[in-house]
C-alpha cells in the first residue's frame, strides 16, 4: 500500500526485521472496518489525519476488531452471525491466522485481548442453548481453540479488559437469535440483558442489570475509562415514543446510572445507540446513533447531555488527542473539538465501529 | 413561477402523506383492531358456554381470532407496546418451550389465579394468549392434562383475557393512538407526516422479516436438520394459512404505502402476487414436510418470494417515503 509498507513487508520477507511493532505498521491510530467503493468488504487501518493507510480485504462485512496490545496484528470478525475472525499482520498485510467458531457457535463481532497480549476472548452465541459464552484462544500458539466459558448472559455482544487487567466486562444484549432465522429476534418477551464482570478464568464477579422499566433496553457496546468507570451504549427494543436513553454509567459496587435528558433529547436518538466513547480527558463522552442521524455528548460528572452533532449515518467513535473522531457510512470522518470539521473523505462506507490502537496513541 | 410550483408541490406532498395516515388508520388499522376485539369477545363467549379442548365452536372461534391477530400483528408500536399486550396476547416464537412450561405448572398446582380475570393477569405472558390456548385446545398433552374442571377453567380464564387485552388495544388505538399518528407535531411521538409514514413501512418491513425469517425460517432450519415443529400453530394446521394471511394484510398495507407511485405499487404487487400464488399452491398446512427434500424445496422457494418482496420494499419503498439507507442505520448491531 504505501511505500513504507511495502518496504517494510520487503524487510519482513527477508528475515532482515525480527520485532515489529505497531510503528512499523505505519501507526494507524485506528481499524475500521468497511465497504471499499468496488462494493468490496475489508478493515482498514486509519492514520491520525483520517486517511487510511492499509486495506486487509475480508470475505464478507466485517464489524468491529481488536488490535492486540503490542505486536502489530489485529483481528477483525465478522457481522453476525457470521463465523469467521481474520488475524492478520498490520505490516505485511498478510493473514496470520483464521479463526473459525466452533460447531454450534457463532461470533457477535466483537472480542478483547489479554494485557499481555497472549490470549483473545471472543464474544459467541451458542445458539441451540440459546446462551452467550466467550470463546478463548491461544496466541502463543497461534491463536488455537482453547476453551470457552459463560458470558453469564444471553447474546453477549462488546466485551472490554477492565484497567486492573484481570476482569473482563461484557454487555450481555438479552436477545436471543438463531442463524437459522437471520437476525430476527427470537426472544423480546423475556429478554433480560446485563452487564458482567468476569474473571479471565470466567468465573461470575459482579452482575448488574437495570430497573424493570429498562427491560427492552438492550447492553451492547462499551467503552471503559481508565478509572474503571464503564460506559454501556444500549438499544431500545420497545417502542419508540418511549424514548429512553440509550446511555448509562456503571462504577462496580454501584448501581448503574441512566444520563439524564429531556423526552424530546432522548426522541432524537431513535431508540438507537451505536457506539460509545470517552473523551476531553475522560470528562465527556460520546454516543452515536446512526439512526438518528446524531451524536450525543454527555458531561460525565453531571450524568447529562450537554451537546449534539447531527452527522449523517454517524457511527464510529474515537479519541485522539483530547478530540472526538466521528466516522460514517457515507465515508466521512470527522474531528470534534468545539464542533465537527470534516477531516477526510473517502469512498469507503464505515461500519459501524472505530477501534483505537493502543488508545489511539 | 419556478417558486409556486415549489410550493405546490410541497403542498401535495404533505396532502399525499396526510392522506397516507387517514387512510391507513380508517382502511387497515382501526378496522383490523376492531375485528380482533370482537373476535376476541367471541372466543371469550364460547369458551363460557362450552369449555372442553374439542368442542368445533370453541375451535373455530380460537381460529378466526388467531387470523384477526396475524392480520394486525406487524403493527408492533403504540398499543400494543404498552402493558406487553402484543406480548400477552401472542407469544411466539416461544423458542425454549416456556408456554407448555407455564401451563404444566399451572394445571400441576391447581392454581387458583385463573378464578378471577384479574389475578390471570398476572400469569407469566408465555402462559396466555393465543398460542397458550392453542396448547388447551390442540396439544396432544396438555389439552387432556388435569382433572376436566381446572382443564376448564383455565381455558376460560385464558380467552377471557384474550378478550381483555384485545379490546383495550382496539380501545387504546381509537382513543389515543390514531390521533397521535393523524397529527404529528413538534415534540410529539411522530414530529411530522413522513414520519409516521415511516414507522407504518417499519411495521411492513418487520412482518416481512417475521414471515420469512421465523414463519418460514424456523421450520426449515438446515438441510440437514429440518425443524418442522418450529412451525407457527402447527398444533392446530395453521402454519401456512398465518403465512398467507400475513402476505395477505401485509400487501394491503404496502399498496397504500406506493399509491402515489404507480411503478412501485405495479413491482410491490408483483411480488406479492408471486409469494402468494406459491403459499396457495403449496399443499402443506403445517409445514411438516420440510424434512423431504422435495417438500422442502417448495417451502424454500415460498421463502425466497418473501424475501424478494422484501428487497422490492427496501429498494424502492424505502426511498419514496425517505427512509434513509444508510450503511449503518440500516444494519441495527
Amino acid at each position: 500500500m504505501t511505500s513504507r509498507r511495502g518496504f517494510m513487508a520487503g524487510l519482513v520477507a527477508a528475515g532482515a526485521c525480527p520485532r515489529l511493532s505497531w510503528a512499523d505498521a505505519g501507526w494507524p491510530a485506528f481499524l475500521s472496518a468497511g465497504r471499499a467503493p468496488n462494493g468490496h468488504y475489508a478493515v482498514f487501518g486509519l492514520g491520525r489525519d483520517g486517511q487510511p493507510i492499509f486495506e486487509i480485504p475480508l470475505p464478507a462485512r466485517g464489524h468491529a476488531a481488536a488490535a492486540h496490545p503490542h505486536r502489530p496484528q489485529a483481528v477483525a470478525f465478522a457481522r453476525r452471525p457470521g463465523r469467521f475472525a481474520i488475524v492478520f499482520d498490520c505490516v505485511t498485510g498478510r493473514e496470520v491466522a483464521r479463526l473459525e467458531a466452533p460447531e454450534g457457535r457463532h461470533f457477535y463481532g466483537h472480542g478483547a485481548f489479554s494485557k499481555q497480549g497472549d490470549t483473545l476472548f471472543t464474544t459467541e452465541n451458542d445458539y441451540e442453548a440459546g446462551q452467550g459464552c466467550l470463546g478463548v484462544w491461544d496466541i502463543t500458539n497461534g491463536y488455537a481453540r482453547v476453551g470457552e466459558f459463560s458470558s453469564g448472559g444471553v447474546g453477549p455482544h462488546d466485551v472490554r479488559l477492565m484497567p486492573d487487567g484481570q476482569t473482563l466486562v461484557v454487555a450481555n444484549g438479552g436477545i436471543e437469535t438463531h442463524p437459522e432465522s437471520g437476525r430476527a429476534k427470537l426472544n423480546l418477551p423475556t429478554m433480560l440483558p446485563n452487564l458482567t464482570y468476569l474473571s479471565l478464568q470466567g468465573e461470575v464477579q459482579e452482575q448488574v442489570t437495570l430497573s424493570a422499566d429498562e427491560r427492552l433496553n438492550s447492553i451492547r457496546h462499551l467503552d471503559v475509562r481508565s478509572d474503571g468507570l464503564v460506559a454501556f451504549a444500549m438499544q431500545w427494543q420497545g417502542d419508540l415514543s418511549a424514548a429512553r436513553p440509550v446511555l448509562g454509567v456503571h462504577q462496580r459496587g454501584h448501581g448503574p446510572e441512566l444520563m439524564s435528558m429531556t423526552h424530546a433529547e432522548a426522541l432524537t436518538m431513535k431508540g438507537y445507540g451505536g457506539s460509545v466513547v470517552f473523551w476531553g480527558k475522560g470528562q465527556r463522552l460520546a454516543v452515536s446513533s446512526p439512526r438518528g442521524n446524531r451524536v450525543q455528548l454527555f458531561d460525565v460528572a453531571g450524568r447529562h447531555v450537554d451537546g449534539k452533532l447531527e452527522l449523517e449515518d454517524v457511527c464510529g467513535l474515537g479519541v485522539l488527542s483530547d478530540a472526538l473522531i466521528a466516522t460514517a457510512g457515507t465515508g466521512e470522518v470527522f474531528q470534534v473539538r468545539q464542533q465537527a470539521t470534516r477531516l477526510w473523505l473517502s469512498g469507503v462506507a464505515w461500519d459501524n465501529h472505530l477501534v483505537a490502537v493502543n488508545r489511539g496513541a | 413561477m419556478l417558486r409556486i410550483s415549489a410550493l405546490v408541490l410541497a403542498l401535495t406532498t404533505s396532502i399525499a402523506h396526510a392522506n397516507l395516515a387517514d387512510t391507513i388508520l380508517d382502511d387497515i388499522v382501526l378496522p383490523g383492531f376492531d375485528q380482533l376485539a370482537i373476535r376476541g369477545q367471541a372466543l371469550d363467549a364460547a369458551a363460557q358456554a362450552d369449555c372442553g379442548a374439542e368442542s368445533e365452536p370453541l375451535r373455530a372461534a380460537f381460529g378466526e381470532t388467531l387470523d384477526a391477530w396475524t392480520a394486525v400483528s406487524h403493527f408492533r408500536f403504540g398499543p400494543t407496546e404498552v402493558e406487553n399486550r402484543g406480548f400477552a396476547l401472542a407469544f411466539w416464537p416461544d423458542s425454549r418451550g416456556k408456554t407448555p412450561r407455564a401451563l404444566d405448572a399451572l394445571i400441576a398446582s391447581q392454581d387458583p389465579v385463573v378464578d378471577t380475570a384479574e389475578s390471570f393477569a398476572t400469569v407469566s405472558i408465555a402462559g396466555r394468549g393465543l398460542y397458550a390456548m392453542e396448547f388447551l385446545l390442540y396439544d396432544a398433552t396438555i389439552s387432556t392434562a388435569g382433572s376436566a374442571e381446572y382443564h376448564c377453567a383455565l381455558t376460560q380464564a385464558v380467552a377471557a383475557d384474550i378478550s381483555v387485552t384485545a379490546q383495550e388495544l382496539a380501545a387504546d388505538w381509537h382513543t389515543r393512538y390514531a390521533e397521535l399518528m393523524r397529527n404529528p407535531t413538534d415534540g410529539g411521538v411522530y414530529q411530522s407526516e413522513a414520519e409516521v409514514a415511516q414507522e407504518f413501512f417499519k411495521a411492513l418491513n418487520t412482518g416481512l422479516q417475521i414471515t420469512a425469517d421465523m414463519r418460514l425460517g424456523r421450520p426449515l432450519g438446515t438441510y440437514d436438520a429440518p425443524r418442522p415443529k418450529r412451525a407457527e400453530a402447527w398444533r392446530s394446521d395453521r402454519s401456512l394459512r398465518n403465512v398467507t394471511l400475513s402476505l395477505e394484510a401485509l400487501e394491503r398495507l404496502a399498496m397504500q404505502l406506493a399509491n402515489t407511485e404507480p411503478e412501485i405499487e405495479a413491482r410491490l404487487g408483483h411480488s406479492f402476487a408471486t409469494a402468494l400464488t406459491e403459499a396457495k399452491g403449496l399443499d402443506d398446512p403445517r409445514f411438516a414436510r420440510v424434512s423431504d427434500p422435495s417438500g422442502r424445496f417448495r417451502v424454500e422457494v415460498l421463502q425466497r418470494t418473501v424475501n424478494d418482496i422484501r428487497a422490492v420494499s427496501t429498494g424502492y419503498l424505502g426511498p419514496l417515503l425517505g427512509v434513509s439507507g444508510g450503511f449503518n442505520s440500516l444494519d441495527g448491531d
